[in-house]
């Protein structure tokens, strides 16, 4: 019976008032939850309760630092709208050069969202022609990386970055290190015309590999964009230069005067590494027509004459690159 | 917004796995894929290496995932991706300290699957890790890169030891350990040999030699990295070797279980895995044992060692080492001095400045000074040590232990050379074995024994025994001069003399019995000459030669078993001629015959095996009681073997009493926990309570309320005779069909 009575007693002391004491505070209830806490530091969710866009300086890069890191596709393209739009005010608001915006924003170059990367390439449209012209190198890398990248879409709107690129600082861009050589060799392989893929296979027989067409689906309106930017390309590359009209100080302020350009002896390469032959600047005409005479000139000349013949858009653009050839070459 | 239809294949975030796995199945096929990721990977790469500390987490992300991408199928494009090691190895080099963690480790890992896919060979991945290992600050980077190193090194010398590699690796560690003496650098290299050492991959000259000079380098913790190793290396070795033959599986309780339970694809594989690892262990077991040598014994030049490494780390006054490092360092050059029995004159005079009781950890002091005692000091060196030991420890007035640990001290110092002691002193500390104290009566007994054995005459006569008195008139306990050496022979050898006389006689017996039988059978059939049984363990001298000339001769077999009954007769004579000549005698006597064995033939396998066998069942002998305890003892330990502070300290505690809390904390040790008395049913209820278990059918019933109960135990009185027979002939029923569920029907 032991068992029994404890537990009588024990339904009767959940039915039992508690007394009240005078003097005494009320005891806790049963289920009473303490909720205070200690901490070290406090947290302030809203760092201001003033209305935001008081200082337009910190709104531009709350914006810049929103179109790289922020998770929804329209909150990066809207961050990217408004940097558009102050850049195109009149006068144009940039607190941190474009420099600054582009070292921030290139890696955004390979987006997955459509929406983002046309933003984008609106955005680098609104930039200070002048002012991109030292950044060349950096862009024309990411620009290469686009360039080869899986997504066919990437690879395309990366093309208009290039065009733009080419638009604004056409000279720089096939001069500086790497941008002849290494540019046409990701021109040769996102076109299937590259020679180095074929022997890298040991291809030596009559049979050409299959090709597998892996996100690459080389629609007719795709190809004769990417033939038609390499036109452009090659265009600018054998573009002959205009004589540069006689000064007669030159000599004294090539002496005595600190450049006007930075990096004045990118060409000597000083504090580098050693460059190979992709990576090489080729700073003039004959030295680009030179090393495109020995590397690409019979791939492109293949690749182009197999394109002519499909005909249609495809036709077309390849017999703008004809012309640009024999212009450039001839 | 309605969404674009993505294909599979355009998904930006996940395909560079899909193109690895498509790239894995088709390369020809997918060249032209491969080209353009690597386009943009070289791409990415530049963005990387023109600011590495300035670039974007998105474009670090894009890059790791590159380079994962190109590391597994580089191996596939050896003309495009030809590179690719370099650039790995360029960025390790140059940005290892900049580089992001997770990037980092890619790097890393990429590098070994190239040098598991043959893409690199180990020597260029080893010596592009291992200078990082030794430089970069990073804990986690450190510990991938070791265990790396070392995983590496194990599969390279998996199937076959790779000599050129080990050599590379050991000559990279060694010149690490030399270069610069100062640096805490050589510790991976210490830590790096010993864990090969201790996987037996390592077994040669070589590494000892490294951590030879890691012991005499000038930064502590690479100095006791180094002497630990010699003090502990070989004893992991053999644990380890231990623990991977420990696991044994029960091949046929596996089997068994396969045919009760359900077959599962699970079961199937486990026993496919149990029998495998069994066939592995069966390999390993008929392979030949290695034959590894422990560290000590190879050491180059052990005596320079030992000296050097005395007056670097010991001598030297101005060496501010911790007295723990300093008494590993000790332990070190007192074991090299006692194996390899090395001459180190100051070493002795060294220790009297620690040989007081106030000392810390003085028993390992003593133990130390043991152990760099061996027959080739000269006794006059040690005897100063000893006359301390006894000065400062040994006395009426000081504590039991204290006592005791000297007198055990001088025991072990006098075990390995007895010619330290000088009469007075012994007959003084002999005495001691009337003290009240039971340790330290057995420590003066155990000093008392052991001079009954090897020099008796230092002892009072009524102390010496019987044994040991005999002996000394007879002759047999002789007293060994300083220097003198024991007579090489080969132990165990007059045992296998005995066996093979016993034998030989034995078959001439066999064949005498055999030729009296030929002999009556001789008309009527011809004795083929050939008998196979006739064949010896080894052939020794004359008499088996005759046996051959038995075999081959059909005619003459009657002069043969003439001669050798003659000879028998002659061997049944000479035990009578020793019985009548003196004790000295037939002991020269032994000495001409063991010579004659050992000289004159050469000993087979055969001999050997069996000189084994009888050596050990003369070992079981001698420990079944035939021999004095010290005996034993010297049998089970040999002499060469360390000695720790324990065995100067312990014996005193042999004859003590505990106390009852001593016990039962001894008996607590290891058990939970109970607060209050309670019996183990209660704490085992309590215990599954806590954990919120349920209770069984039997402890139901019994708390069971009794009121409840109470009606049906009634009812069941009331039942008639009908009834009753009725109810259990049904639980009879039940209990045979398997209870009320019809269980196993």
């Amino acid at each position: 019976m032991g068992s029994s009575n404890k537990k009588k007693k024990e339904k009767k002391k959940d039915f039992q008032k508690a007394k009240l004491k005078v003097g005494k505070a009320k005891a806790k209830a049963a289920n009473f939850t303490d909720t205070s806490f200690k901490s070290k530091s406090i947290v302030v969710n809203q760092q201001t309760l003033a209305t935001d866009g008081s200082d337009p300086i910190e709104q531009f890069k709350l914006n810049l630092s929103l179109a790289i890191n922020a998770k929804s596709d329209n909150q990066r393209r809207d961050a990217l709208a408004h940097i558009t739009n102050q850049l195109s005010a009149n006068p144009p608001n940039n607190p941190v050069g474009t420099s600054g915006i582009l070292t921030k924003l290139l890696p955004i170059l390979s987006d997955g969202s459509m929406s983002v990367r046309t933003q984008l390439l609106k955005l680098l449209r609104a930039l200070p022609p002048a002012e991109v012209g030292p950044h060349v190198e950096k862009v024309l890398m990411y620009v290469r990386g686009g360039m080869t990248h899986l997504s066919i879409d990437i690879r395309t709107d990366t093309l208009s970055v290039l065009e733009w690129l080419l638009e604004v600082a056409g000279d720089q861009t096939v001069s500086c290190p790497g941008g002849w050589l290494k540019t046409l060799n990701s021109f040769g392989s996102m076109l299937g015309w590259s020679p180095s893929v074929g022997s890298a296979m040991g291809n030596k027989g009559w049979t050409s590999a299959s090709k597998a067409t892996l996100g690459t689906k080389r629609g007719p309106e795709a190809q004769a964009r990417q033939i038609q930017v390499l036109a452009m390309f090659l265009q600018t590359g054998f573009k002959p230069e205009a004589p540069i009209p006689y000064n007669p100080m030159a000599y004294w302020d090539n002496i005595y005067r600190l450049p006007g350009t930075p990096n004045p002896f990118a060409y000597l390469n000083l504090f580098g590494a050693p460059r190979d032959e992709d990576s090489e600047m080729y700073p003039d005409r004959i030295s680009r027509q030179r090393i495109f005479d020995v590397k690409w000139r019979a791939a492109i000349s293949a690749g182009m004459e197999s394109a002519k013949k499909e005909g249609g858009t495809i036709g077309r653009a390849a017999a703008a690159l004809d012309r640009a050839l024999g212009v450039g070459l001839g | 917004m309605v969404k674009r239809k993505v294909a599979a294949l355009e998904k930006v975030e996940a395909d560079l796995v899909n193109l690895q796995y498509k790239i894995r199945r088709d390369p020809r096929s997918y060249a032209q894929e491969f080209h353009d990721q690597w386009l943009a990977y070289d791409a990415q790469r530049q963005i990387f290496v023109s600011s590495p500390s300035t670039v974007s987490s998105e474009d670090t992300k894009k890059f790791h995932d590159l380079v994962d991408l190109v590391a597994h199928v580089a191996d596939l494009y050896p003309e495009l991706a030809a590179p690719y090691p370099d650039h790995l190895k360029e960025l390790l080099n140059q940005h290892h300290a900049t580089l992001d963690k997770e990037l980092r480790e890619k790097v890393v890992g990429s590098l070994v699957l190239l040098r598991r896919k043959d893409v690199i060979d180990s020597a260029s991945l080893l010596t592009t890790l291992f200078p990082i290992l030794i430089a970069t600050p990073s804990k986690t980077l450190r510990s991938l890169l070791y265990t790396k190193i070392i995983s590496d090194l194990r599969e390279s010398n998996s199937k076959t030891t790779n000599h050129r590699l080990n050599r590379t690796i050991q000559t990279v560690l060694h010149n690490l350990v030399t270069s610069d003496r100062t640096s805490t650098k050589g510790m991976w290299a210490t830590r790096i040999t010993r864990e090969l050492w201790r996987r037996q991959i390592w077994t040669d000259a070589k590494p000892c030699d490294v951590m030879k000079e890691a012991c005499l380098s000038d930064n502590e913790k690479v100095v006791i990295g180094g002497v630990r190793f010699f003090l502990g290396g070989d004893k992991e070795r053999e644990e380890l070797e231990d623990e991977s033959s420990d696991e044994d599986i029960d091949i046929k309780k596996v089997k068994h279980q396969g045919t009760i339970n359900k077959k599962t694809k699970k079961r199937q594989k486990a026993y496919e895995r149990a029998v495998d690892k069994i066939k592995k262990h069966d390999r390993k077991k008929n392979a030949p044992h290695p034959l590894n040598f422990s560290a000590l014994h190879l050491i180059h030049d052990p005596q320079g060692f030992a000296e050097k490494l005395f007056q670097k780390h010991l001598q030297n006054t101005k060496n501010k080492f911790s007295l723990d490092n300093k008494l590993l360092i000790l332990q070190l050059v007192t074991r090299l001095v006692g194996l390899h029995k090395l001459t180190i004159i100051s070493l002795y005079s060294w220790f009297v400045r620690y040989l007081t009781p106030k000392q810390l950890s003085v028993t390992s002091f003593l133990a130390s000074l043991a152990q760099a005692t061996h027959d080739l000091v000269p006794p006059d060196v040690i005897e100063p040590l000893v006359v301390k030991i006894a000065n400062e420890f040994v006395s009426e007035a000081s504590a039991a232990e204290v006592c005791s640990a000297g007198i055990n001290a001088i025991r072990e110092v006098a075990l390995r050379q007895p010619l330290c002691m000088t009469e007075t002193l012994l007959q003084d500390l002999v005495l001691y074995q009337r003290s009240k104290d039971k340790g330290v009566v057995m420590a003066a007994k155990g000093l008392q024994s052991l001079y009954r054995e090897v020099y008796p005459e230092l002892l009072q006569k009524k102390y010496r025994g019987k044994q040991a008195t005999i002996g000394l008139r007879s002759g047999a306990v002789k007293q060994r001069q300083f220097g003198e050496a024991e007579q090489g022979g080969i132990e165990g050898i007059e045992l296998l003399e005995q066996y093979k006389e016993e034998q030989k006689k034995k078959k001439q017996e066999e064949q005498a019995l055999e030729n009296g039988d030929a002999e009556r059978k001789e008309d009527d059939e011809e004795d083929d000459g050939f008998n196979s049984d006739e064949w010896e363990v080894a052939s020794t001298d004359s008499e088996s030669s005759s046996g051959w000339i038995d075999v081959s001769s059909d005619s003459d077999d009657d002069e043969p078993a003439k001669k050798k009954r003659r000879k028998e007769d002659d061997a049944d004579e000479a035990p009578e001629l020793v019985d009548t000549s003196t004790e000295a005698g037939a002991a020269e006597a032994e000495l001409n015959r063991i010579s004659k064995l050992a000289t004159t033939s050469i000993l087979t396998p055969a001999d050997l095996a069996k000189l084994e066998e009888l050596r050990r069942e003369a070992k079981i002998d001698k420990a079944l009681g035939r021999t004095s305890k010290r005996k034993k003892e010297l049998i089970d330990k040999h002499i060469e073997d360390g000695l720790t502070a324990d065995d100067i300290e312990l014996p005193a505690q042999l004859g003590k009493k505990t106390t009852k809390e001593e016990r039962v904390a001894l008996a607590r040790e290891g058990k939970p926990g109970r607060e209050e008395h309670k019996s183990t049913q209660a704490i085992r209820r309590a215990k599954k309570d806590a954990e919120g278990k349920s209770t069984t059918n039997k402890e139901k019933a019994r708390k069971k309320n009794f009121m409840m109960t109470i009606g049906k135990a009634r009812a069941k009185n009331k039942r008639s005779l009908v009834e009753t027979s009725k109810t259990m002939r049904a639980h009879i029923a039940r209990s045979k069909s398997g209870g009320r569920r019809r269980n196993g029907v």
